[in-house]
């Protein structure tokens, strides 16, 4: 209650002055009136009133000091004082609230990432009962699920089947294919497009709890009929049709044909494929044309192939089963199901196997974010150490610096808490400061993180980052809180306010472990970023095995050819315009595109002997005419693909010389027959140099180029690779006209230079080295602010003593060796101490470094350069300002 | 008495008056002190208002505007329940010292 009207008389301020203001003044009318009833007269009456109430504007201040009363009344005075303080000394806040703002905003940056790739649910109804469905050993087959991608995440349509009728383990299993392992061709109207477009079982939007945002999802009869009909999500219904209600029924060209649109996705959901964001969805259909993951129908069709392992499977539990006893109870069935199509297991084999991961983050579709994003959190949270330690450095010295003043204050009457209350205040202004200024930079960072690291999730802080900003802020306040502490109450008046730069200073050896554990967590981080930096350097410097520059790319899908004579008969004559453009010196084809991460595999079969996957995993391409001398590949042995290898002509492939040393080790390898012998094999007629094909980080393998020519049926979509004159993307424009001519529909998919493709590769891990590197030199910079200042700091408190010294003779080499030296044995106790803490930072790196051990000697010996030459220009300034000391001018300032 | 003696005793002089008198302002404390004690005792004026509000706001006391004799609009103070509960601590300490004062006086 009476902080209530303690606080109501703070904000009524006026109001309660005037009614103290009444109410001395009925005193001393009544004072008057008494007065002049005994007879005095009205000045006499009126000056005897006044000199007995004293000085009416004291006594109203110390009324009012007693109604607007102490504690909040304080409080707010003493955060008008620490503004006060913080103004007079705009150097020292604006170094503390910037160094926290970067200490706390790259922090909370990324922990937003961490936040959006390993923590958060998705923005579904119970999210925690949704889990992805994996196979921890692959599947059954025994070679990659082929062609769809990732061969622990695809299952089996009977095992589907299966599965989503076992209402013991899952009250929903929904399935949800990729139309292709990229964008699909898409029109509205004649706006031909490329689109991320997924089919779906019916069941998709129902059982994930999706409420649409207009319109309806997909019914169970819908994936029964294959029902032409489309949902579009919130972004692509934006991007498109710039959000118009209106467009429910309208029709969507999808590979050329219609859907009808049925509903908008609601904003935020943007499909369950980890780090993707889908556009489109569709029920799961029959034709041929939208066979799942693009793939050739003439090899595997989802309702055809029942051992076409193939759907990407999510499942809601069923109520009151955890994920261990839904697995548990939907196994054996599962197992029964996936054997019944493939037949006996082999008892050599494991038998296949389920398993449940929480769709959580980003995290169900493989672990590769996992642990790159915890150590950066824990570089970055190395960073906020330092810059935290830094800033209570910083305090302390100031509050020590100021000791006199407390002391004053003191010995006229202020009470120690009071004192303390202040520096609380204080410090607090400084961390809310930085915490307010630290929220933008982490603002602006997600955005810049999201551009960068390419990964389609939303990045923008929600309520777990604020809370976790919060908390930071509020770790960061409490350690500041206690720095000023030890400075201000353990100065006793006397000696406060007798101390002078002789008998202050102290040897600071608790500042020196700070500083030193400083220089360890900074070389730590030097170490950690010169790592990263290597790595991202090995990756640079790979030798692909091919010439990419000058190589220009794109797909494109034949949509109006039905046949395969008629799409054979597209390629050929895409080719030849190719081939007469003036800026294109040679063209070729490849079924896919190389760099991507994406391969086909296959078991070799060589002299009718088939070898198994686990011994020699071969893998394949579909390739053009000229495609050794389109890539810059070199030809070892025997000739390149030509155009005379036709459907008709004898079946032939080039080999690499990996398959030769696993597979034909002792003989010429030309004229050996790759394949079942009993249809058509492959006479191998060339031998060429190894080179990459998914990743510049990829081990060699045996490698086999088929002619596209002499493959079942004609591949739905191509990549048509360009050697070109210059820069390739200049000669896009061009292209693109000549494919107009042949067919306005189509889409050029994807272009780019062949030279991006791979370094998109590894665009994860140059973004994680340039993340390093910023923490790294980040670190650095706060680090020598923070040595500079604390030696500063000392040599202007030793300036006497400096001065004494030379007045005995010391040289200017000798007060500048004396400060250097110190800087030096920081940096040096620091090294000690960052070595070991770096070991362990390089062992947690281990699987983010490429071609390069964890102990490298040679980033170590930079990251030791760098520490020193920190210590070095943090020292040398100090100590120049040390050896300029005029002796006399010390000792006159005593 | 000297004056400044007095500053210790006020609260207790003024909530003993309030719970004689009942309700009183400022002005009537003061003449009420000085009549009661013959006067010998003189309250300082700057003392208090500042005083009476602090009690007003530690809740021993509580105040509200009302009019004098004389028709003049004034603030008048009444003892609340907790002012009651410090009167008597207030009257048993003063009490105390008396005594002890006296009994030094007496061997002085």
């Amino acid at each position: 209650m009476l902080i209530f009207r303690r606080f109501a008389n703070l904000f009524a301020r006026s109001r309660v002055e005037r009614e103290i203001d009444a109410e001395l003044r009925s005193h001393i009318d009544m004072r008057m009136e008494d007065n002049i009833a005994a007879g005095m007269s009205a000045e006499e009456a009126r000056r005897d009133a006044r000199i007995r109430f004293g000085n009416a504007a004291v006594m109203k201040e110390r009324v009012t000091a007693m109604d607007a009363s102490l504690a909040v009344a304080n409080t707010w005075s003493d955060v008008r004082y620490g503004f006060r303080q913080l103004r007079r000394y705009p150097v020292f806040a604006i170094t503390a609230i910037v160094t926290l703002a970067l200490g706390i905003g790259a922090t909370t940056a990324i922990f937003s990432v961490m936040n959006a790739v390993l923590l958060r649910w998705m923005p579904l109804p119970h999210p925690q009962e949704l889990y992805y469905l994996h196979l921890p050993i692959g599947h059954p087959s025994g070679y990659g699920a082929s062609q769809t991608g990732d061969d622990a995440t695809s299952f089996s349509r009977p095992t589907f089947e299966y599965l989503r009728q076992d209402l013991r383990a899952f009250s929903e299993v929904m399935a949800f294919i990729p139309l292709s392992n990229d964008k699909v061709a898409v029109r509205k109207g004649d706006m031909p497009e490329e689109a991320n477009g997924e089919m779906v079982s019916g069941n998709f939007f129902s059982g994930l709890g999706v409420r649409m945002r207009l319109g309806s999802g997909f019914k169970m009869e819908d994936e029964q009929h294959h029902a032409p009909l489309v949902v579009l999500s919130f972004a692509y219904w934006t991007h498109l049709y710039s959000r118009d209600p209106g467009v429910l029924g309208q029709a969507l060209y999808i590979k050329g044909i219609p859907f009808a649109i049925l509903g908008i996705a609601p904003e935020g959901f943007s499909g369950v494929e980890a780090g993707q964001s889908t556009d489109f969805w569709i029920p799961l259909q029959s034709r041929p044309e939208l066979n799942p993951w693009g793939n050739s129908p003439d090899v595997n069709t989802l309702y055809g192939s029942p051992n076409w392992w193939c759907l990407r499977l999510i499942a809601r539990l069923a109520p009151g089963v955890d994920a261990q006893r839904a697995v548990a109870e939907a196994t054996p069935g599962f197992q029964a199901a996936a054997y019944a199509s493939l037949g006996k297991p082999d008892p050599k084999q494991p038998k296949v196997t389920l398993s449940l991961v929480a769709a959580k983050g980003i995290q169900g579709l493989g672990d590769n974010y996992r642990e790159p994003v915890l150590v950066l959190m824990a570089l970055v949270t190395l960073v906020l150490l330092i810059a935290c330690s830094n800033v209570a450095m910083l305090i302390l010295a100031r509050n020590a610096s100021r000791r006199r003043e407390f002391g004053v204050r003191m010995a006229l009457g202020a009470r120690r808490s009071t004192l303390l209350r202040q520096l609380l205040v204080e410090s607090a202004l400084l961390v809310v400061g930085g915490a307010l200024l630290g929220w933008l930079f982490a603002e602006g960072a997600t955005r810049a993180l999201a551009a960068w690291s390419q990964l389609e999730v939303s990045l923008a802080p929600d309520g777990t980052v604020l809370l976790f900003a919060g908390t930071v802020s509020a770790l960061a306040a409490l350690v500041f809180s206690l720095a000023p502490l030890r400075a201000a109450t353990n100065a006793p008046v006397i000696a406060a306010l007798r101390a002078t730069a002789a008998t202050s200073y102290q040897k600071g050896r608790s500042g020196n472990a700070v500083l030193a554990l400083q220089v360890a967590l900074c070389f730590t981080l030097l170490m950690a970023a010169g790592l990263l930096l290597r790595t991202l350097m090995n990756y640079e410097n790979t030798n692909l095995g091919m010439r990419t520059d000058g190589l220009l790319v794109f797909g494109i899908a034949p949509q109006q050819a039905k046949t395969n004579e008629a799409k054979f008969a597209f390629y050929r004559t895409l080719l030849e315009r190719m081939r007469g453009m003036p800026e294109v010196e040679s063209a070729t084809f490849v079924e896919t595109r190389l760099g991507t991460g994406w391969s086909s595999n296959d078991e070799p079969t060589v002299d009718g002997v088939k070898v198994s996957f686990e011994q020699v995993p071969l893998r394949t391409n579909d390739v053009g005419p000229d495609f050794l001398r389109t890539f810059g590949i070199p030809l070892l042995e025997g000739r390149d693909i030509r155009d005379t290898d036709t459907a008709t002509s004898q079946h032939v492939v080039v080999v690499n010389e990996t398959f030769v040393k696993k597979l034909l080790p002792h003989s010429d390898p030309i004229g050996h027959l790759l394949g079942n012998p009993k249809k058509h094999p492959y006479a191998i007629v060339g031998v060429a140099r190894d080179s990459k094909y998914r990743s510049v980080d990829e081990a060699p393998r045996a490698m086999a180029y088929y002619p596209y020519t002499q493959d079942t049926g004609a591949p739905p979509t191509l990549q048509v690779e360009l050697r070109t004159k210059g820069d390739p993307l200049s000669v896009l424009p061009a292209v693109e006209r000549v494919i107009r001519e042949m067919d306005p529909n189509i889409p050029l998919e994807k272009p780019m230079s062949q030279t991006a493709v791979f370094e998109d590769s590894y665009a994860q891990q140059r973004l994680f080295s340039r993340l390093a590197m910023f923490f790294g030199l980040l670190a650095a910079l706060l680090v020598g602010i923070g040595l500079y200042g604390t030696l500063s700091y000392r040599i202007s408190r030793r300036s006497t003593e400096i001065g004494v010294r030379m007045a005995l003779g010391a040289r200017q080499w000798q007060v500048l060796g004396m400060v250097m030296r110190e800087s030096l044995l920081i940096a040096g106790l620091g090294v000690a101490l960052g070595i070991p803490l770096a070991m362990l930072t390089g062992h947690f790196m281990g699987s983010m470094l490429f071609e390069l051990e964890p102990y490298d000697r040679w980033t170590a010996l930079a990251s030791l350069v760098g520490v020193v030459s920190i210590g070095l220009a943090a020292g040398y300034l100090p100590a120049r300002r040390a050896a300029s000391i005029d002796p006399m001018q010390a000792l006159r300032s005593e | 008495m000297a004056r400044n003696d007095l500053q210790g005793s006020l609260d207790l002089l003024v909530l003993k008056t309030l719970s004689q008198v009942g309700k009183l302002h400022g002005y009537g404390i003061v003449l009420h002190i000085q009549r009661a004690s013959d006067e010998l005792l003189r309250v300082e004026e700057g003392s208090l208002y500042p005083a009476l509000h602090r009690m007003e706001q530690s809740g021993w006391i509580a105040a509200e505007w009302g009019l004098t004799e004389t028709g003049r609009k004034a603030k008048y103070y009444r003892l609340m329940a907790a002012g009651r509960k410090e009167l008597d601590q207030a009257e048993k300490s003063f009490d105390q010292l008396v005594k002890g004062v006296r009994a030094v006086l007496k061997y002085a």
